[in-house]
C-alpha cells in the first residue's frame, strides 16, 4: 500500500456503492480492500443511516403502491 | 493509544500466569484484569442457566400432563415470565460478555480492556440484580408475571415483584451500558499495530457491532420501564388506558428494545462460529468481507423490524405490510452468513472435534429457526400462529440451538487457552449429540402443538396435545442433566485440572493471536508488548 494510496479520499458514489452491497451483505475482495483503504468510518456510518432511510422511504412507496392496487 | 496502568508494579511479561495478584475471596471482589472477570462472567451466567433452566423443567412437568398438577396458574406464570428474563439478562447475555471479556483483548493483542475498573464495576453489578429479580419470587403477590415482555397493563397490576423485577432490568442494563462502552473503546483503541478494522477475527467485528446495538437499545428499555414504573405509582398514564394512556405504546417501546436484543443475542454466537469453523475446515473464512457487511446490516434492519411482533394488536394494512417486507429482508445477509460458513467448509480438510460439532449442529439447527421466523414474517400466517407453541419452538431454535450452541462451542473451543488443560473429548462429543438429540425431541413437537393451536404461556392444554407435550417434556429434562455434563467436563478442566496439558495451539488451523501468540494457559498479564500484526 502506497502512501498516495492511504491518503487518497472516497468518492461520493463509492461511498453508496460500498453501503448498498452491505445491505447485501456481499463484498468483492478487491473491492473491500479498496473500501478499507479509502473509506473513513464517518462517511460509512452517514451513508448507511441515509442508506437506511432510503430503504425505508422504499418499503413505504412500495407499500403504498401495494395498498393502492387493493383499494 | 489507552494505557493500563500496571497496578502490580511489574512490566515484565509473565510466563507461569499465576504470580502477582490476591488471592482467595478478594481477587474476585477487586480483581480488574479481563480473564478473571470473563470467568466469573462465564460463571455467573452458567449459574444463571442452570436456575432458569430448573424453572423451565418445573414448567414442562406441568405440561406433562393435561389439567394442573404441581403449580397453580398464577405461579406458571411466574415460572414462564422468570425463565425469559433469567435466560435472556441472567444467562445468555452475560455469558456472551464473558466470552468478550476473555477473548476481545486476546485476540485483538491488548493487554486488557481499557476501562479495567469499570469492568469490575460492570460484573458485580450483575449478581445484585440477580438477587433482586429472584428475591422478586418470595415478595406479596410473587415475581414478575406478565411475560419477560413485561406488557402493559399485566405490569401495571402486579405487586412488589414487578418493581424488583423493573429494578433488577435497570441495573443489568447499566451492566451492559458499561460494558458495551468498554468493548467499543477497548477494540477501537487498543488493537495490536497493524491490525487494522478489516484484519480483526469476525468475533471481534460481531461484538463491536453488538456493542453498539446495546448501547442504542438498553436505554430505550430503561425508558419503558421507567414509565411503567411511574405508571404504577407515581401517577402517569402513559400505559394505562383508563388514565388515557396507550397500551400497545408499551409494546412499540419494547420491541423497538426488543428485536435489536434479538440480535445482540446471536451475532456474538456467529462471531464464535466464525472463528470455529475456519478452524476445523483448515480454511480462512470465506467472504470475509461479506461477513462483516452481512452483519452491519443486520444490525442496521433490527432497528425497523420490531413490529413485526405485534402483528395482531390492530396496526393499519400499510405497517403491517412495511413490517413484513422489512423483516423478510433480514433473510438476505443471515443467509449470506450460512453461505458462508458453508463455503468455508466447502473442500476443507475438516475434523469434528466438540467445538467444531457443535458449529456444525448450530448452522443445522439455527437455520431450521431462521426458516420457521420467516414463516412467521409472513403477516397472514403471523396472525394464525402467534401467541403459539409455534412460536415458542421458533425462538427455541434461535436462542437455544443458535446462542446456546454457539456458547458451548466457543467453551470447548477456548477453554484449552484458558485453563491449560484440553477438555475430555469423548464426554464433549456425549455432551453434543445429546444436547441435539433431546433440544429436538423438546421443541421440535411444539411445531405442531402450535400448528394445532396450542396457546403458549397456559397451564392447561386440551387432551389432544398430549402426546407431543409428553415427548417435549421428556426431552426438556434430558436436555437438562445433559448440561449436569457439560458442568463435569468444564469442572474437570478448570477446578479439578485433570486432563493432557494444552499444547499453544492445540487447534491447527485457529491463527489468531491468542493461540500463535500465547501459551496455554494464557498468562494472567499478556501482551504487555504489543505483537506486530502483518
Amino acid at each position: 500500500m502506497t502512501v498516495a494510496q492511504v491518503q487518497k479520499k472516497a468518492s461520493l458514489p463509492q461511498v453508496a456503492k460500498a453501503v448498498f452491497w452491505s445491505f447485501l451483505g456481499i463484498r468483492k475482495r478487491r473491492d473491500y480492500e479498496t473500501d478499507s483503504v479509502e473509506l473513513k468510518p464517518q462517511q460509512v456510518i452517514i451513508a448507511g443511516l441515509i442508506g437506511a432511510a432510503l430503504l425505508v422511504f422504499t418499503l413505504i412507496l412500495l407499500v403504498r403502491l401495494v395498498i393502492s392496487k387493493l383499494v | 493509544m489507552s494505557a493500563v496502568i500496571d497496578t502490580h508494579g511489574h512490566g515484565h511479561t509473565d510466563h507461569d500466569g499465576h504470580e502477582h495478584h490476591p488471592s482467595g475471596l478478594m481477587r474476585w471482589v477487586t480483581t480488574t484484569n479481563h480473564k478473571d472477570i470473563g470467568t466469573m462472567y462465564l460463571w455467573f451466567s452458567f449459574t444463571m442457566l442452570l436456575i432458569g433452566g430448573v424453572l423451565a423443567l418445573t414448567i414442562r412437568a406441568e405440561l406433562f400432563e393435561p389439567g394442573l398438577q404441581i403449580v397453580n396458574p398464577e405461579f406458571f406464570n411466574q415460572l414462564t415470565t422468570m425463565h425469559g428474563l433469567i435466560m435472556v439478562f441472567g444467562a445468555i447475555m452475560p455469558a456472551f460478555v464473558g466470552f468478550a471479556n476473555w477473548q476481545i483483548p486476546l485476540m485483538i493483542g491488548a493487554p486488557d480492556m481499557a476501562f479495567a475498573r469499570m469492568n469490575n464495576w460492570s460484573f458485580w453489578l450483575l449478581p445484585v440484580a440477580a438477587l433482586l429479580l429472584i428475591s422478586s419470587f418470595f415478595v406479596p403477590g410473587g415475581a414478575p408475571a406478565a411475560g419477560w415482555t413485561i406488557y402493559a397493563p399485566l405490569s401495571l397490576q402486579m405487586g412488589p415483584g414487578m418493581d424488583l423485577g423493573i429494578f433488577a432490568l435497570h441495573i443489568m442494563g447499566a451492566s451492559s451500558i458499561m460494558g458495551s462502552i468498554n468493548i467499543i473503546t477497548t477494540i477501537l483503541n487498543m488493537r495490536a499495530p497493524g491490525m487494522t478494522l478489516m484484519k480483526m477475527p469476525m468475533f471481534v467485528w460481531t461484538w463491536l457491532i453488538t456493542a453498539y446495538l446495546l448501547i442504542a437499545v438498553m436505554p430505550v428499555l430503561a425508558g419503558a420501564i421507567t414509565m411503567t414504573l411511574t405508571d404504577r405509582h407515581f401517577g402517569t398514564s402513559f400505559f394505562n388506558a383508563a388514565g388515557g394512556g396507550d397500551p400497545v405504546m408499551f409494546q412499540h417501546i419494547f420491541w423497538f428494545f426488543g428485536h435489536p436484543e434479538v440480535y445482540i443475542m446471536i451475532l456474538p454466537a456467529f462471531g464464535i462460529i466464525s472463528q470455529v469453523i475456519p478452524a476445523f475446515a483448515r480454511k480462512p473464512l470465506f467472504g470475509y468481507a461479506s461477513m462483516v457487511y452481512a452483519t452491519s446490516s443486520i444490525a442496521i434492519l433490527s432497528f425497523i423490524v420490531w413490529a413485526h411482533h405485534m402483528f395482531t394488536v390492530g396496526l393499519p394494512t400499510a405497517g403491517l405490510l412495511f413490517f413484513m417486507y422489512a423483516t423478510m429482508l433480514i433473510a438476505v445477509p443471515t443467509g449470506v452468513k450460512v453461505f458462508n460458513w458453508l463455503a468455508t467448509m466447502w473442500q476443507g480438510s475438516m475434523t469434528f472435534e466438540t467445538p467444531m460439532l457443535f458449529a456444525v449442529g448450530f448452522i443445522f439447527v439455527f437455520t431450521m429457526g431462521g426458516f420457521t421466523g420467516l414463516m412467521l414474517a409472513i403477516m397472514p400466517v403471523d396472525v394464525q400462529m402467534q401467541d403459539t407453541y409455534y412460536v415458542v419452538a421458533h425462538f427455541h431454535y434461535v436462542l437455544v440451538a443458535g446462542s446456546l450452541f454457539a456458547i458451548f462451542a466457543g467453551t470447548y473451543f477456548w477453554i484449552p487457552k484458558w485453563t491449560g488443560i484440553m477438555y475430555d473429548e469423548t464426554l464433549g462429543k456425549w455432551h453434543f449429540w445429546l444436547s441435539l438429540v433431546f433440544f429436538n425431541v423438546t421443541f421440535f413437537p411444539m411445531h405442531f402443538l402450535g400448528l394445532a393451536g396450542m396457546p403458549r404461556r397456559i397451564p392447561d392444554y386440551a387432551s389432544q396435545f398430549t402426546e407431543f407435550n409428553q415427548i417435549a417434556s421428556v426431552g426438556a429434562f434430558g436436555f437438562g442433566l445433559t448440561q449436569l455434563l457439560f458442568l463435569y467436563i468444564v469442572l474437570k478442566c478448570s477446578v479439578l485440572r485433570k486432563g493432557e496439558k494444552a499444547p499453544a495451539r492445540p487447534w491447527e488451523g485457529a491463527d489468531t493471536l491468542e493461540w500463535t501468540h500465547l501459551p496455554s494457559p494464557a498468562p494472567y498479564h499478556s501482551f504487555h508488548e504489543q505483537p506486530e500484526v502483518k
